[in-house]
C-alpha cells in the first residue's frame, strides 16, 4: 500500500493530466442518449493544457518549441475528435488532421522525405476511406452503432492505464539529472585539449580543498553506479587526471562515453551498418567530433539521398521484401473484394 | 538322439501347445470340424514321447547322464536381482509315470471327444483348450523348479476354468467356472507363499535338487512344517480336499470328457503329484504329514457320505473322485519318517493315482456316454434299466465301478489295499501319533465300504430296473458311436488289468523306487519293501467291507427298491444332511460369500457416493470456473481486444509498482 | 541541448498511441476502428522518428518507411475485408459479427433503441406567385 501511495506521490504530475484525459474521453465517447460532450470537451481541454505544462520539456519561446506545441496539440486534438465523432465522415477528417499534424512533427525531427511520403500515402488512403464511408455508411444517415460505444468506461480505463504506464516509464527513464551532469562533465573532459581545461573542469590534483572536487567525485560516483562493469577504467581515469596525462584522459573519456551508449541501448548487432545509415550506436570514433550534448547534427543534411543510400545498401533485402508484400497485398485485396457475384449470392 | 530324453523332453509340452496355438488361431475360420486332428495328433505324439521317456528313464542307471534322472536347462526364463529362474525340465521315475498317465488318458479322451463334442459350435475351442491343458499338465510334471511348476499349475487352472465354463452361455456353467477358479486360487495363494518361503529360507534357489538337499540340513523345524502346510494348501485347492472341495462337484457343468480328463484323471491329481514330489520336505515334518492324513481321511469319508444320496450320476462320480483323492493324500500323509514307510507310502499313492486315472476316466466317459444317449440328462431318477440299450457302456461302466469299489483282483483293489496297509503300518503302536493313524485306518476301511455302496447304487440305478428313458432322449436312444466306445473299451481293459499286472508283481512300486524314491530321498526314509508290500489281513478285511457295500447296494436298489425310500424316511435328518452336502456350500455361502457381498455393497456405496462424489466435485471445480469465465467469450472482437489492453496495462502496473 | 527534448516527442507518441487504443476499443464502426489503428501507428512513427533524430541514425526513418509500406498493405486488405463484411450484413457495425461466442451465451444486443432522428419539418407549401396556370385535363390528378 505504501508502495502505491509513494508511487502516486512521485508521479502525480504525470497521472493528473492522464486522469483528466481519461474522464474527458469517457464523457466524449458517443453514448447514445447519455452523451455529454460539453463536460467532456472541457475536461479534455484541461488535460491537454495540463499535459503541455507538466509533461513537455521544452525550453523558451524558440521556433522548435512553438512548432512542437502547435503540432502536438493539433495531433492530440485530432485524436480526441476522431474517436468522439458520431459521424464517420467527420472522424475521417479528424484523422486527416492527425496525419498532417504528425507530419509537422516528422519535419521537426528532420525527416522531410517521410513527411512527404506519409502525406501522400495516407492522403490516398484517406481519400479511399472517404469514398467508402460515403458509399457505405452515409446512405442511411448516421447508424445506431456510431452513436454508441462498446464498453466506454473500460476502454477509457485501458487507454488511461496504457498512457499512464508509458508516461511513468518515460519519466523514470528520463529522471537522470545526475547522470546527465556526469555525462556532460565527461563530455567536456573528452573534448578538452590542455591541462588547464582539465583543471577547470575537474580541479587541480595538486591543490587541496578545490571546490571542483565535489563535482569530480559526484561524476565518478555516478559513473561507477551507471557503468559497474567499467570500474577499473573509471579508477584509471582518476589516475590519468592525477598524473595530468591529457591524451590518455581524453581517449579514456571517449571510450567511457561510447560504453555508456552501449549500456543504454539494445545489444548492438554483430553486423555493423555502413556509414550510409548514420552513426553506429557503438562507434566510439563518432563521439570525437561532438562538442555538445545534442547529436542532431549527425543526421545527414541531404535526407532523401541519405535515406536512399541507406535503403539500398543496408536494407536492400527488406526493401525487396516490402515490395513483395505490396504485391501480395494488392492481389489479396483484389481477391477478397473482387468476388462481387459470389458475395451477393 | 532318441536314446537321450534330454533332446526331446521339451517336445512333450510343445506338441500340444503348438496344436493349441494353431487351433486357436485357425480353428474357427479354417479347421472347424477338423480341429480334432491336430489335438489328437499332438496328444498321441506327446504320448509316444512319454513312453520313450519312460523307457529311457527305466534304462537310466546311477552313473549315466545325470544319474537317476535327466535334466535339461533350456534357457534363463527370467532374471531379476539375485533371482535367476531357468526354464528347465527334468524327467525321473515319477515324472515319467505321470507323463504316461496324462498323455495316454488324454489321447483316449481326445479321441472320445470327437464323438461326444460332434456338432457343438465350440468344437475348435474345445480342442484348443484340451491341447493347452495337455501342454500345461505335462509341463507341470516336467518342471524342474517351483516357478515353472507354479506357472504350469496356474496354466492347468486356467484350462480348467475355460473348459468348465465351456458352455458359458449357461449361467450355472459360468458360475461353476468362476467358483472353480476362485476356490482353487485360495489354495494357490498358500502355494505361492510356500514357494516364497522356500526361496527365502533355502538359499534363494527354487531348483528341486537344491531345495531338497538344503531341506535335509534345515534346522528350523517349525518353519519347515509351515512351508509344508502352505504347499499342501495349494494341493488342497487343486485336488479338492476339505474344505476347498466344493468346486469339484460344480465343475461337472463342463463337458463329460473334461470331467474325465481334468476333474478325475489328471489335473486334480496335480496336488498329489506336488506333495509326492515334495516328499523330502514332508518327510522332515511328520506334523504336517499328520495334518495331511487327517484332512485326507476326513475328506474321503465326507465325500463318500455325500455321494451316498446324490441323484446326479456325474456328481456321484465327482464326490467319489474327492474321496479317492483323499485316499491318495492319506497314503502320502502316512509315510512318516518315524515309520520308515515313506517309500511304500508314496508309491502306493502314485499307484492309486495311476489306477484311479483309468477307472475314473472310464466311469466319467461312461457317464458321458449315458448322457449322450439320454439327450443331456444325467439325473439318475429320470432313467433306469439301460443295460440293454447301451450294452458296451454298461459293461465298461461295470468294469470301472468294480475297480472303484475295490472288487478283488480289479485295479482299485490293489492300490487301495496298499494305502490301507500303509495307514495300518503307520498306526502301529509306539510310533508317532499311532492312535490317530489307527483311527484313520478304520475311517479308510469304512470309506471303502461306502465306496462300494455308492458306486454300485449309481450302477444299479442307471443300468438295472425297468427300462426308462427321459423324453429328451427322443426315440432314438442308442449306443454311442465307435469313436466313443473304443476308448471306453481300452480304459476298461486298463481298469481291470492295470492293478493285476502292476500291483501283485510289484513292478510299479519297484520302478518308482528304483528310479525316483531311492536316489531321491535320504536313505533313512527307506525301509524294506517286502515287509510292508502286501498285508493279506487288510486285503481280506477291506474286500469283505467293500463287497458288503456292493451287496447292500444290490439289496436296496435291485431286490427291495422300496427299502431305500423307507430308509431315507426313517433317517430324514441324516439323509437330508448327506443330500445337502452337509450344508457346506450353504455354510460357505452364509459365512464367506454373504459377508463379502455385504462388504462389496458397502464398498460400492462408498465408491459411488463418496469417492465418486469427490471425483465429481473435483471435476465440478474447473466446470464451475469455466462457467464463471464463459461470458468472457462473447464473440465481440473489441471485448477481446479490451481484455488484451487491460492485461498489458496490468503488466505495466506490475512493473512500475515493483 | 535542443529546445524540445526527446522525452516530449515520446510523450506525444504515447498519447497518440493511447488515444488510438481507446478508439479501437470503444468505437463500433469498422472503418473507425481501422482509422484508430492507423492512429496508433502514427504514435509509433513519431516515436521512431524522434529516436532517429536524437540518435543521429537513419534506422528509425527506414523503419518508419517500412511501417508506412505495411500500413498501405494493411489498408488495402482491411478495406477489402470491410467491403466484404458490409456486403454480408449491410452494416459497418462490428458488433454484428459475434457468432464466435460460446454456444450457450446470449448475443450482446443494445438495450434500448435510440430515438429516431427528428424528422425535418416539411417545408410550408407556398401559393405560387403570379397568375394561376391554365389547368389542362391531364394535369388534374397531379397531387
Amino acid at each position: 500500500m505504501t508502495r502505491v501511495t509513494s508511487f502516486l506521490g512521485e508521479n502525480w504530475t504525470l497521472l493528473s493530466p492522464a486522469l483528466f484525459g481519461f474522464v474527458g474521453i469517457y464523457f466524449l465517447l458517443p453514448q447514445g442518449r447519455r452523451s455529454r460532450p460539453l463536460p467532456g470537451a472541457l475536461l479534455g481541454a484541461a488535460a491537454l493544457l495540463l499535459a503541455g505544462w507538466l509533461l513537455v520539456a521544452a525550453v523558451g519561446p524558440l521556433p522548435e518549441s512553438i512548432l512542437f506545441y502547435a503540432f502536438a496539440g493539433l495531433a492530440i486534438l485530432g485524436g480526441g475528435l476522431m474517436i468522439s465523432q458520431k459521424n464517420p465522415v467527420h472522424a475521417a477528417l479528424s484523422f486527416a488532421l492527425i496525419v498532417l499534424a504528425s507530419c509537422g512533427i516528422f519535419l521537426l525531427n528532420a525527416a522531410p522525405f517521410l513527411m512527404a511520403a506519409t502525406i501522400i500515402v495516407y492522403a490516398g488512403a484517406i481519400v479511399v476511406t472517404f469514398l467508402f464511408v460515403i458509399m457505405l455508411a452515409q446512405q442511411a444517415g448516421i447508424s445506431e452503432a456510431d452513436q454508441r460505444s462498446r464498453e466506454q468506461f473500460l476502454a477509457s480505463l485501458a487507454g488511461f492505464v496504457l498512457i499512464g504506464g508509458l508516461l511513468c516509464v518515460l519519466h523514470r527513464t528520463y529522471q537522470n539529472n545526475d547522470l546527465d551532469s556526469a555525462m556532460a562533465t565527461l563530455r567536456q573532459v573528452a573534448d578538452a585539449n590542455t591541462p588547464a581545461e582539465i583543471k577547470e573542469i575537474m580541479g587541480d590534483p595538486k591543490k587541496m580543498g578545490d571546490p571542483k572536487k565535489i563535482r569530480r567525485l559526484a561524476m565518478m560516483e555516478e559513473l561507477k553506479k551507471q557503468l559497474p562493469q567499467e570500474h577499473t577504467e573509471i579508477d584509471n581515469l582518476e589516475g590519468d587526471w592525477a598524473r595530468m596525462d591529457v591524451p590518455a584522459l581524453t581517449s579514456r573519456a571517449r571510450r567511457l562515453l561510447s560504453s555508456h551508449v552501449r549500456v543504454g541501448s539494445l545489444v548492438p548487432t554483430e553486423k555493423h551498418l555502413s556509414k550510409n545509415s548514420g552513426v553506429a550506436p557503438n562507434d566510439p570514433d563518432a563521439w570525437k567530433t561532438t562538442s555538445s550534448g545534442a547529436l542532431t547534427e549527425r543526421l545527414p543534411a541531404r535526407n532523401v539521398a541519405a535515406l536512399g543510400k541507406s535503403l539500398f545498401s543496408d536494407y536492400l533485402i527488406p526493401v525487396e521484401l516490402a515490395g513483395m508484400l505490396l504485391l501480395v497485398a494488392t492481389i489479396g485485396a483484389i481477391a477478397i473484394a473482387g468476388r462481387r457475384q459470389e458475395a451477393l449470392r | 538322439m532318441f536314446s537321450d530324453p534330454r533332446y526331446y523332453l521339451w517336445l512333450i509340452p510343445a506338441l500340444p501347445l503348438l496344436a493349441a496355438a494353431v487351433i486357436g488361431v485357425l480353428g474357427k475360420a479354417i479347421l472347424r470340424d477338423r480341429s480334432h486332428w491336430l489335438c489328437i495328433g499332438g496328444a498321441i505324439g506327446a504320448c509316444i514321447l512319454s513312453f520313450m521317456t519312460l523307457s529311457a528313464v527305466s534304462g537310466l542307471e546311477g552313473d549315466r547322464i545325470d544319474g537317476h534322472r535327466c535334466i535339461r536347462i533350456y534357457y534363463t526364463w527370467f532374471h531379476a536381482g539375485n533371482v535367476d529362474i531357468p526354464f528347465s525340465l527334468q524327467a525321473d521315475g515319477l515324472t515319467a509315470v505321470m507323463l504316461v498317465t496324462v498323455t495316454f488318458i488324454g489321447s483316449l479322451i481326445a479321441i472320445y471327444s470327437v464323438g461326444y463334442m460332434h456338432g457343438d459350435p465350440g468344437f475348435p475351442r474345445f480342442f484348443a483348450a484340451v491341447s493347452l491343458f495337455l501342454a500345461s499338465m505335462t509341463l507341470l510334471v516336467l518342471a524342474n523348479n517351483f516357478i515353472v511348476l507354479f506357472a504350469a499349475w496356474e496354466g492347468v487352472g486356467l484350462c480348467s476354468y475355460l473348459l468348465v465354463g465351456f458352455w458359458y452361455a449357461k449361467p450355472s456353467a459360468a458360475d461353476a467356472a468362476r467358483k472353480a477358479f476362485l476356490v482353487t486360487r485360495l489354495g494357490d495363494v498358500g502355494l505361492f507363499l510356500g514357494i516364497l518361503l522356500i526361496w527365502v529360507n533355502f538359499g534363494y534357489s527354487l531348483e528341486y535338487d537344491v531345495v531338497f538337499e538344503r531341506a535335509r540340513s534345515f534346522d528350523n523345524h517349525g518353519l519347515l512344517v509351515v512351508i509344508c502346510l502352505l504347499l499342501f494348501s495349494g494341493a488342497v485347492g487343486k485336488s479338492a480336499q476339505f474344505p476347498l472341495h466344493v468346486w469339484l462337484p460344480d465343475a461337472m457343468e463342463g463337458p463329460s470328457p473334461v470331467s474325465a480328463l481334468i476333474h478325475a484323471a489328471t489335473m486334480v491329481t496335480a496336488g498329489v503329484y506336488l506333495v509326492a514330489r515334495c516328499t523330502p520336505l514332508f518327510g522332515q515334518a511328520p506334523e504336517a504329514q499328520l495334518v495331511v492324513a487327517c484332512i485326507a481321511a476326513g475328506t474321503a469319508l465326507l465325500a463318500a457320505l455325500i455321494a451316498l444320496t446324490q441323484s446326479d450320476l456325474k456328481r456321484v462320480l465327482a464326490y467319489s473322485t474327492i474321496s479317492q483323492l483323499g485316499y491318495m493324500f492319506l497314503a502320502l500323509g502316512s509315510g512318516t519318517m518315524d515309520h520308515r514307510l515313506a517309500a511304500v507310502a508314496v508309491t502306493a499313492a502314485i499307484f492309486h493315482l495311476f489306477t484311479h486315472a483309468f477307472f475314473k476316466a472310464l466311469l466319467f466317459l461312461g457317464a458321458g456316454s449315458v448322457m449322450h444317449a439320454m439327450g443331456g440328462i444325467i439325473d439318475m431318477r429320470r432313467f433306469s434299466g439301460l443295460r440293454r440299450l447301451l450294452p458296451v457302456t454298461h459293461w465298461t461302466f461295470l468294469c470301472g465301478a468294480g475297480a472303484l469299489a475295490g472288487i478283488p483282483l480289479l485295479s482299485g483293489f490293489w492300490s487301495k489295499d496298499e494305502i490301507l496297509a500303509v495307514t495300518k503300518q503307520a498306526g502301529q503302536p509306539g510310533s508317532f501319533a499311532s492312535g490317530i493313524y489307527l483311527l484313520l485306518f478304520f475311517i479308510g476301511v469304512a470309506t471303502a465300504g461306502l465306496t462300494g455302496f455308492y458306486t454300485f447304487r449309481a450302477y444299479f440305478l442307471t443300468f438295472w430296473g425297468e427300462e426308462k428313458v427321459p423324453h429328451e432322449a427322443g426315440h432314438h436312444a442308442h449306443e454311442s458311436p465307435p469313436v466313443m466306445t473304443l476308448p471306453l473299451c481300452v480304459l476298461a481293459v486298463g481298469a481291470v488289468g492295470a492293478g493285476l499286472v502292476f500291483g501283485p508283481t510289484g513292478w510299479f512300486g519297484g520302478f518308482l523306487e528304483e528310479h525316483w524314491v531311492n536316489p531321491e530321498f535320504p536313505r533313512r526314509l527307506l525301509s524294506d519293501r517286502a515287509e510292508h508290500a502286501h498285508d493279506y489281513l487288510v486285503m481280506l478285511f477291506s474286500s469283505i467291507v467293500a463287497l458288503t457295500g456292493v451287496g447292500a447296494a444290490y439289496w436296496m436298489y435291485v431286490r427291495q427298491p422300496a427299502l431305500a425310500d423307507s430308509l431315507a424316511r426313517a433317517w430324514t435328518g441324516l439323509y437330508e444332511l448327506s443330500r445337502n452336502k452337509f450344508y457346506l456350500d450353504d455354510f460357505f455361502y452364509s459365512m464367506i460369500v454373504k459377508p463379502l457381498t455385504v462388504l462389496a455393497l458397502l464398498a460400492r456405496v462408498v465408491d459411488q457416493y463418496i469417492v465418486d462424489g469427490l471425483v465429481d466435485l473435483v471435476g465440478q471445480v474447473p466446470a464451475f470456473i469455466g462457467y464463471a469465465v464463459r461470458p468472457v467469450q462473447n464473440g465481440l472482437v473489441q471485448f477481446y481486444a479490451l481484455l488484451m489492453a487491460l492485461g498489458v496495462g496490468g503488466f505495466f502496473l506490475a512493473i512500475l509498482l515493483r | 541541448m535542443t529546445p524540445v527534448g526527446l522525452q516530449s516527442y515520446l510523450v506525444l507518441g504515447a498519447i497518440l498511441f493511447g488515444l488510438g487504443a481507446i478508439g479501437f476499443l470503444a468505437r463500433r464502426n469498422l472503418i473507425l476502428m481501422f482509422l484508430s489503428a492507423e492512429m496508433m501507428v502514427q504514435g509509433v512513427a513519431v516515436n521512431l522518428l524522434a529516436f532517429s533524430r536524437f540518435r543521429g541514425n537513419l534506422g528509425g526513418q527506414v523503419l518508419t518507411l517500412f511501417m508506412i509500406t505495411v500500413a498501405a498493405c494493411e489498408a488495402a486488405i482491411a478495406l477489402a475485408l470491410i467491403l466484404m463484411l458490409y456486403r454480408r450484413r449491410k452494416s459497418l457495425d462490428v458488433s454484428l459479427w459475434q457468432e464466435l461466442r460460446e454456444p450457450d451465451q446470449d448475443a450482446v444486443i443494445d438495450e434500448e433503441p435510440l430515438p429516431l432522428p427528428p424528422m425535418e419539418e416539411p417545408s410550408p407549401r407556398l401559393t405560387p406567385a403570379g397568375p394561376a396556370p391554365q389547368k389542362r385535363e391531364e394535369e388534374v390528378s397531379h397531387v
